[in-house]
């Protein structure tokens, strides 16, 4: 029996259940919910039969442009419930929803358009000029406005389990980011672990926060949402999340911690609670989880549920429904998880688990070992089967807004500059810090008296062009060279603490 | 209010906002928001929310990453305060 029985009753959990596929979710959630309302967006209610409605046309439009089962097909499209019915019809069809994040740049999207092969490019008009590009290089590319409809009945796929559903992006450690490939099989389990540690998980009324294109916000926000009859408001824009959740009262919300704490502070500074009475859960992850965040919300009555979870394997690994029990750990394995600790690093098998890395035979390479995903991750496990993360392998920084950056993919911005002979970025106290050593013989060249302020002012310029999240806090330009391997290989651990 | 009213208030929300890394001798009007202060985007999203609920204003569409500095910021604040 799953340990997770002991947190709801028997009838609840006998209603958590693995899907197939997404085309077999999705019908059981219109049959079971018609007319409750599944999204609210933009001050419009939508009904789940309303939304399968949209979908449908949605789906009809994909198939009239020659897209089926097995096609690639990008989605570029902001948080939105057109986001939301194109992901159901891409995947109700059994094609396989790529999915963009809204912050790519025009050359990223053409660039995304090649490698992952896409037939098709669903994207909202609002991003339509980063899309141009990739339309005029790439001919084969069907371009597709969210808005696309057709009246013809295409009846939704339903796919072997084990066929490819989604691409979600996450940060790589050769400089560039990598697409996971989940199969149906896989984003449906992650689903279902969604569902487990709340007493009452279904009817719910969520407050989505997150991107869609983040694993996180997709499996354990919005499907975990329509699995459950539940019902998710859309915030467009989060410097209005509190007036929204004012108006739509939410019960649960899924957060990264760093959102969780800003909620906290801002209750503590404007002295009253922020996120509204209604609130009773935060599920909380994607990265560490400060154990006080747990006591403090206890003191406002909402419970914070602390997880564990990569894109790799479709979100959920583990849960902890004892959070107030033992707030530093991120809980027990949700059933059917292979796993074994080498050496102290967590490896992965599982029908959650993503098929690979597409077109990255590199990556693959070094994830994997004897069919095992190397997670990165350092973990421990108590007597009671409680697991705790204990650090990292990866080259990968988990920021505390819950994303993964690559610091190879931004040193590499800084390093084109002239000036820059190289570079590195690492995380301390929650912020980015930058390294430079200058190239010396091109900016002693340069004619101005202030070098260093010449050289500050161009990496600001660089700074200022990356996404926000990824911006350095703190520049150092050093005086001496990097501290490097007998390969001239920059030691990462070694230069941040020496900070010259 | 004054510019040096607003610059005094804007000081406990930026404090809120970096936490542990605010570096109060930093804090005047030409100070990066990004590098001199140590917020990052979670940090900006307080900030942005903070302002609209102590200053009683709305940001339109920008970005608070349109703001390079403290001095930017009170800018768009007085300005919004004369509409």
């Amino acid at each position: 029996m799953s340990v997770f029985a002991n947190y709801t009753d028997e009838q609840t959990f006998a209603r958590i259940v693995d899907y197939k596929n997404v085309s077999e979710m999705w019908r059981r959630s219109v049959e079971e919910f018609p007319s409750s309302i599944a999204l609210v967006d933009d001050g419009n209610n939508i009904t789940y039969q309303q939304l399968d409605e949209e979908v449908s046309k949605m789906r009809a439009a994909l198939a009239e442009k020659g897209i089926v089962a097995g096609d690639m097909v990008g989605v570029f499209i902001p948080n939105s419930a057109a986001f939301v019915k194109t992901f159901l019809a891409v995947t109700t069809l059994g094609a396989v929803a790529v999915l963009l994040p809204p912050h790519l740049d025009a050359m990223t999207v053409f660039g995304c358009s090649m490698k992952f092969s896409l037939k098709a490019l669903v994207y909202s008009v609002a991003l339509a000029e980063k899309t141009a590009f990739a339309a005029e290089k790439n001919p084969r590319l069907a371009m597709i406005e969210d808005t696309a409809s057709s009246d013809a009945i295409v009846p939704a796929v339903d796919v072997d389990p084990s066929a490819p559903c989604t691409v979600l992006f996450t940060g790589g450690t050769t400089g560039r980011s990598k697409g996971a490939l989940l199969s149906q099989r896989a984003l449906m389990r992650g689903t279902k672990n969604g569902c487990y540690g709340i007493r009452e998980v279904f009817g719910q009324k969520y407050l989505l926060v997150l991107p869609l294109t983040h694993v996180f916000g997709l499996v354990r926000n919005l499907l975990t949402s329509l699995c459950t009859g539940s019902t998710l408001f859309i915030c467009r824009n989060n410097k209005d999340m509190f007036r929204d959740i004012a108006v739509f009262k939410p019960t649960i919300m899924v957060l990264v911690p760093a959102l969780a704490e800003m909620a906290l502070n801002l209750s503590k500074q404007f002295g009253r609670n922020m996120l509204g009475p209604e609130m009773k859960t935060i599920i909380c992850g994607a990265s560490t989880v400060p154990p006080y965040l747990v006591t403090e919300y206890d003191k406002f009555g909402v419970t914070l549920l602390a997880g564990y979870g990569l894109t790799e394997s479709a979100n959920l690994v583990s849960g902890n429904p004892e959070s107030l029990k033992k707030p530093s750990s991120v809980g027990f394995f949700y059933d059917g998880m292979e796993y074994k600790i080498v050496d102290g690093e967590l490896w992965r098998k599982g029908p959650n688990m993503m098929d690979g890395y597409i077109g990255d035979p590199a990556e693959n390479e070094a994830a994997y070992e004897d069919g095992w995903f190397k997670t990165g991750d350092l973990v421990r496990l108590d007597e009671e089967g409680y697991l705790y993360i204990t650090g990292r392998k990866k080259e990968v920084i988990v920021l505390p807004s819950g994303e993964n950056i690559s610091p190879a993919e931004y040193e590499a911005k800084f390093s084109e500059l002239d000036v820059v002979q190289d570079s590195l970025i690492y995380e301390q106290d929650g912020l980015l810090v930058l390294q430079v050593f200058p190239r010396a013989v091109v900016l002693n060249k340069i004619d101005v008296e202030d070098k260093e302020g010449y050289l500050r002012a161009k990496i600001d310029e660089i700074n200022e062009s990356l996404p926000s999240f990824a911006r350095v806090n703190k520049v150092i330009v050093r005086t001496v060279d990097f501290i490097r391997s007998p390969s001239m290989k920059i030691l990462r651990k070694e230069n941040a603490n020496d900070q010259n | 209010m004054t510019r040096t009213e607003i610059t005094e208030k804007l000081k406990d929300v930026f404090q809120m906002a970096a936490g542990k890394t605010y570096d109060e001798s930093k804090y005047d009007e030409s100070s990066n928001l990004t590098t001199d202060l140590g917020l990052n985007s979670v940090g900006i999203l307080y900030c942005v929310i903070a302002i609209e609920e102590f200053f009683g204003i709305r940001f339109e569409d920008v970005g608070f990453g349109d703001f390079k500095t403290v001095g930017d910021t009170i800018d768009y604040i007085e300005k919004k305060l004369a509409e």
